[in-house]
């Protein structure tokens, strides 16, 4: 059943047509929306913009206390969910029996289909309510680092089973124990991977709104860093463009909300860069 | 794939072992009990709204908690509507970029359009959120003539536009696995480039083009903050009629996450009957969003089997 080289051809052109068109559109759309965050985020950005505190009406003031409030929240979440990431990936590539390890990543791949606002009204019953710790960084943090606790997993899995098997075949050989590997051999020849995976959960962890919404966060009114945890909220990017995108008719909050749009992408951005050399690494840790 | 280790050691041989071993199944064990804390909270939380009638809890036109009557339907149609309106948007334009960044732009191109891509999924929700209050609300009522420029249909779009790169960027993986060998037996049949593409490349990729779609169609079910900001938080516009769909579509809508939210969590708290119908909201999105993953799934996994039966083991590339 030969066809027509003509028609075949034709086909052929049309179908790559419309792949490349969908592909110029999709670009041109990714290319406005980085255009238009940094076209007017540099509009509102100023060294002032950057190192002074909000001040009391929506848009007036700075975001230094917001850039404050989010780093220490996303490095506590980091510290949270990394102990809790090892564990687990641990268990999967070197404790579990192979069933197990099997049933625990279809487990987490689940986990992570888990929509972000769920996070926000359990946090707001547990942690809120239940605990009584009104609002508190450390319920946001606790809730950020269980959000990305499964792609963590799953992408330290992966470094770890990214090492060559002749290291571990040794270290075997040499008679050390599962433990031993784990602490003289898995982590750290998956280190730069193990990076990598935590650094491109943090960038996501940094930017949510919907888990800290109602548990972790204050418009103002806050000291820059909390001191202690109980009713301790903190002040973040994220919230506070949320916040002033509501009131965005308003030219000044439209203003400072996109000011804070594009330190929030910056900061987004800087753990994706971040994490870019040690992908160029952890790919050598692979093939070694 | 070989796991690091093929058989784990039966039992602690020293300090150090058992001391890691008890740690990491520790630290599995924290896991599991926040999840699963989390799902009984919502099923035991939701219970008394259950209980006072899930027909009307699900099918209810109406939500107006002042006078204490709770009907999700709205929501759940302004869930649907914009997770099909946005993935409709979404899943042509993804899987046509995937396809050419994978297999026919110039491989230098095609590296800064995938990382560009890549950076772009994780640009943060709120961010296109106002991207979305500024540029496609006026966009869609200057376009659509409608009263207000926050509809249902500009939730979906912008979550079409949220989606895109996601799905993109998983698509462009998934093709990237399918070996060049592949490609080269279909043009040394006589393929040209693009029934290769479409009748091997893409076809063996399969499996892992449905998990990236049905991965864009989940976030999409599940995203908050965008939605809330551009969606119009409209509760009980329900179309009466089929024909009444479209224009539903451009009027102000809720969808359950929107709701979850709002303000109104702070308010429920109190009262038992509104806490628990605001939970059972999000049980019905988890539900939901878990039924869209096991199909997912499932749907690989029939897929994965079939082109097993079809082309032997490692699926068209059999030694």
């Amino acid at each position: 059943m030969r066809e027509r080289g003509g028609w075949r051809r034709a086909r052929r052109v049309g179908f790559e047509a419309a792949c490349v068109g969908a592909g110029v559109v999709s670009a041109a759309l990714l290319f406005a929306i980085v255009a238009a965050t940094v076209w007017n985020g540099f509009d509102a950005l100023s060294l002032e913009f950057l190192t002074s505190p909000s001040a009391g009406r929506p848009g007036e003031g700075g975001v230094l206390h917001q850039i404050l409030g989010t780093i220490w929240m996303t490095a506590w979440a980091a510290l949270i969910v990394s102990p809790l990431a090892l564990a687990c990936a641990l268990v999967l590539e070197l404790l579990a029996d192979r069933k197990t390890a099997r049933l625990l990543r279809v487990l987490l791949n689940a986990l992570n289909a888990v929509p972000s606002i769920l996070f926000g009204i359990f946090g707001y019953y547990l942690f809120v309510r239940f605990f009584g710790w009104g609002k508190s960084w450390l319920a946001g943090s606790i809730l950020l680092a269980m959000m990305i606790a499964p792609t963590v997993t799953v992408s330290w899995a992966d470094a770890m089973r990214a090492i060559s098997a002749g290291y571990l075949e040794t270290a075997r050989g040499l008679g050390l124990s599962t433990g031993r590997v784990a602490l003289a051999v898995v982590i750290p020849q998956s280190v730069h991977g193990l990076w990598r995976g935590l650094l491109l959960g943090l960038a996501r962890a940094a930017g949510e709104t919907a888990p800290i919404l109602f548990t972790a966060v204050a418009l103002n009114g806050v000291d820059a860093l909390p001191r202690g945890i109980v009713d301790n909220p903190v002040l973040a990017l994220p919230y506070h463009i949320f916040a002033l995108s509501q009131d965005a008719y308003d030219p000044a909050a439209a203003a400072a909300a996109w000011g804070a749009a594009i330190v929030l992408f910056a900061l987004v951005l800087a753990f994706f860069a971040a994490s870019l050399p040690l992908r160029l690494r952890a790919h050598e840790e692979a093939r070694r | 794939m070989q796991r690091v280790a093929s058989v784990p050691a039966a039992r602690p041989r020293d300090a150090v072992d058992l001391g890691v071993r008890a740690g990491a199944w520790l630290g599995v064990g924290l896991v599991l009990a926040f999840f699963l804390a989390l799902v009984t909270f919502l099923v035991v939380q939701s219970l008394p709204a259950v209980r006072a009638g899930v027909g009307e809890l699900v099918l209810g036109r109406h939500w107006h908690y002042p006078s204490r009557v709770f009907g999700s339907a709205s929501m759940i149609f302004g869930t649907v509507a914009v997770t099909l309106i946005g993935t409709a948007f979404a899943a042509p334009l993804a899987f046509g970029t995937a396809v050419t960044i994978s297999e026919l732009l110039p491989r230098k191109l095609a590296s800064v359009l995938r990382t560009a891509v890549e950076l772009l999924a994780g640009v943060p929700s709120v961010v296109y959120g106002l991207l979305g209050v500024l540029y496609l609300v006026p966009l869609v009522q200057d376009a659509f003539g409608s009263p207000s420029g926050d509809t249902l249909l500009t939730g979906g779009l912008l979550l079409g536009v949220m989606i895109l790169p996601t799905v993109a960027s998983l698509s462009e993986g998934a093709l990237r696995t399918v070996p060049a060998e592949a490609r080269e037996a279909a043009r040394a049949l006589g393929l040209n480039r693009g029934e290769t593409i479409l009748h091997v490349v893409v076809r063996q990729a399969r499996p892992g083009l449905v998990s990236a779609l049905v991965l864009g169609v989940g976030r999409a079910a599940g995203e908050t903050i965008a939605v809330f900001l551009v969606v119009g938080r409209a509760d009980g516009r329900l179309p009466e009629s089929a024909a009444e769909f479209p224009s539903a579509l451009l009027r102000a809508g809720q969808t359950l996450t929107s709701k979850l939210g709002s303000s109104e969590v702070n308010i429920a708290y109190g009262s038992e009957l509104h806490w628990g119908s605001l939970v059972a909201l999000g049980l019905m999105l988890f539900l939901g969003v878990m039924t869209l993953h096991a199909l997912g799934g499932f749907l690989r996994v029939l897929l994965e089997r079939r082109d097993r039966a079809a082309f032997g083991r490692s699926g068209g590339n059999d030694a």
